[in-house]
């Protein structure tokens, strides 16, 4: 064989090598961090399950008497569920409203487009966006509590203050992929920034606008269940109610009345989505 | 039939303007070319939708009772709490053995449940799937209720009912958590299967492959990408639920929160409330890193 022949057999062996090799090495860092994994749950299960738990206490007898408690259905509770069922959903709807219109001058922070500060103002915009998401629920009630005490009012800034972070992101983001046509076209004829605003990029985001709200919504009638913890009305206070006296048939029948609003509001919130897009 | 010509350019003769235009302008100009009538009463069912959403705010907020007479001033009193009550955080508190261990739990708690809750949801997802369904009659709408009914009820209920019958302890807390995660990544990754491209599960179903092995070669590698990043972002939310759960007597955290407000050491609270919100952040920049480096990975 002479030298010409040999040369790029040997350089397609390389290749042929460095492609065994880096399937070899994706092959190895798969099963590694897989093994990674699989350590991380032995070491939890066993830190759980067998570390934490009292199975000396818990037994499948117990377990299943507590669950035979939740299962005496209090049919007789309904009826008296309908007025803080209704409450519940205009808890839900205040705040997701109140959300909207504190989300509205976060959204125009950080909106990279419009934001009045440049970087400044942009990164603030986001950093209250991201602070409000972070934020769970449960503390934002106990927070307002300390300022406007215990009550309806506490459970519904809690609420809309956690709705602001997802309302103002999917503002944020439609303003940033707005049309720029209608506002070059709203420039060019002297219009001012508010106008520009009103006019230019509100008709255009306000359709993603109201369907985050009616998503936002859907959502908060969930939260609501856990404002009863802060004293907020519906049936979030019913059920801490049935909670505080033990009373596991009352607690099934109003979790079934929750998942009956929320069903409800799944219906209406798809229906009334459709009828604005 | 027109009212009289006024400067508005709606109230021009419709059928002539519109003649002129070709159609693309047309379409551009859409709604200030619809006959007048039309504008009217767009106009007017648009102050109706308006009065009818200010009609149900006020009529809420006399039904529900709010005290309005609280916010004036909610940020000034807020700020005065805060200072007084809350300041300077207990941060001696939380840099104790104890409490950090009940960081080290939350990571715990948030983990097992995310594994369990994804190992659930992937049949789940794959059965409630519209597409690829193995059994339309039952297995379809089964699983999509046991979704929805994870999905409905808050986190926080599931905890309190995970407490009442495990007891107190971060068992009940990955149970509750486990089921809040099939639930949001259960929807999210059946949402991933019936967006994929049907051409591959045609391919399979062609050679005579069953249903698990067309989900296996066909659906699974299409949607692992997808799947990826929605399990790293259910880690980060199922995280966020369990800085909390211990409010409700599971493990981790939320436990020490509510230890502490119950001896009302308004420091402490705040100190740890502090803490929630810098692991939560930790834990949000750290999917979101891996999220993108995964994206780049693969791509």
């Amino acid at each position: 064989m002479t030298a010409a022949t040999l040369e790029p057999s040997s350089a397609l062996d390389r290749r042929i090598d460095a492609i065994a090799r880096e399937r070899r090495t994706t092959r190895r860092s798969r099963l590694a961090s897989l093994a990674v994994a699989l350590a991380l749950v032995l070491g939890t299960v066993y830190a759980i399950v067998i570390k934490d738990t009292d199975w000396a206490r818990l037994t499948w007898q117990s377990v299943a008497t507590s669950l035979a408690r939740f299962a005496e259905f209090d049919t007789s509770a309904l009826p008296g569920l309908v007025d803080p069922a209704i409450d519940t959903a205009l808890m839900a709807t205040l705040a997701s409203f109140l959300g909207l219109f504190l989300a509205l001058p976060v959204a125009w922070l950080g909106a990279r487009n419009i934001t009045p500060l440049g970087r400044a103002s942009y990164v603030f915009g986001r950093g209250l966006m991201t602070l409000s998401r972070s934020v769970h629920e449960i503390v934002w009630a106990l927070i307002f509590v300390s300022a406007v005490g215990l009550g309806v009012l506490a459970g519904i800034l809690a609420m809309a203050v956690r709705s602001v972070g997802f309302i103002s992101k999917v503002i944020a983001e439609a303003i940033e992929d707005v049309q720029p046509g209608p506002i070059e076209a709203i420039r060019a004829v002297g219009g001012t920034k508010f106008q520009i605003l009103w006019y230019g990029i509100v008709p255009q985001v306000l359709p993603v606008v109201l369907g985050t709200v009616i998503f936002e919504w859907d959502i908060n009638i969930r939260r609501s269940t856990i404002m009863g913890l802060v004293g907020a009305g519906g049936l979030g206070l019913v059920l801490f109610r049935e909670m505080a006296r033990s009373n596991y048939g009352g607690i099934a029948t109003v979790l079934a009345a929750v998942l009956a609003l929320i069903i409800v509001g799944e219906f209406v919130s798809h229906y009334a989505r459709k009828a604005i897009i | 039939m027109h009212a009289k010509p006024s400067s508005d350019a709606a109230v021009i003769d419709d059928v002539e303007v519109t003649t002129l235009l070709e159609d693309g302008e047309r379409a551009v100009a859409g709604d200030a070319l619809a006959p007048p009538r039309t504008l009217r009463w767009r106009k007017w069912k648009r102050d109706l939708v308006w009065a009818g959403l200010i009609g149900l705010v006020v009529w809420s907020i006399d039904r529900l009772d709010i005290p309005l007479d609280r916010l004036p001033g909610i940020l000034g009193r807020m700020g005065e709490t805060l200072m007084t009550r809350y300041f300077p955080p207990d941060i001696a508190r939380i840099t104790q053995r104890d409490y950090l261990g009940s960081v080290f739990e939350t990571l715990e708690m948030a983990y097992l449940a995310t594994v369990v809750g994804i190992v659930l949801a992937i049949p789940l997802a794959w059965f409630a799937s519209a597409n690829m369904s193995p059994s339309k009659r039952i297995l379809y709408p089964l699983s999509r209720l046991a979704i929805m009914a994870c999905r409905s009820v808050h986190e926080m209920i599931w905890t309190i009912l995970a407490v009442s019958i495990l007891g107190f302890g971060m068992l009940p807390g990955v149970l509750a958590l486990t089921l809040f995660c099939v639930g949001f990544a259960g929807k999210l990754f059946a949402e991933a299967i019936e967006a994929i491209d049907q051409g591959p599960v045609d391919a399979m179903r062609a050679t005579g492959a069953n249903p698990l092995q067309t989900f296996v070669y066909a659906v699974l590698p299409q949607v692992r990408v997808a799947w990826t990043g929605t399990s790293i972002y259910t880690w980060d939310v199922v995280f966020r639920a369990a800085t909390v759960v211990g409010f409700f007597g599971a493990g981790g955290m939320g436990w020490y929160l509510r230890e502490s407000m119950q001896r009302i050491a308004s420091q402490e609270v705040a100190a740890i409330i502090l803490s929630i919100i810098i692991v939560v952040l930790i834990a949000e920049l750290f999917s979101s890193w891996l999220r993108g480096r995964i994206a780049r990975a693969i791509a």
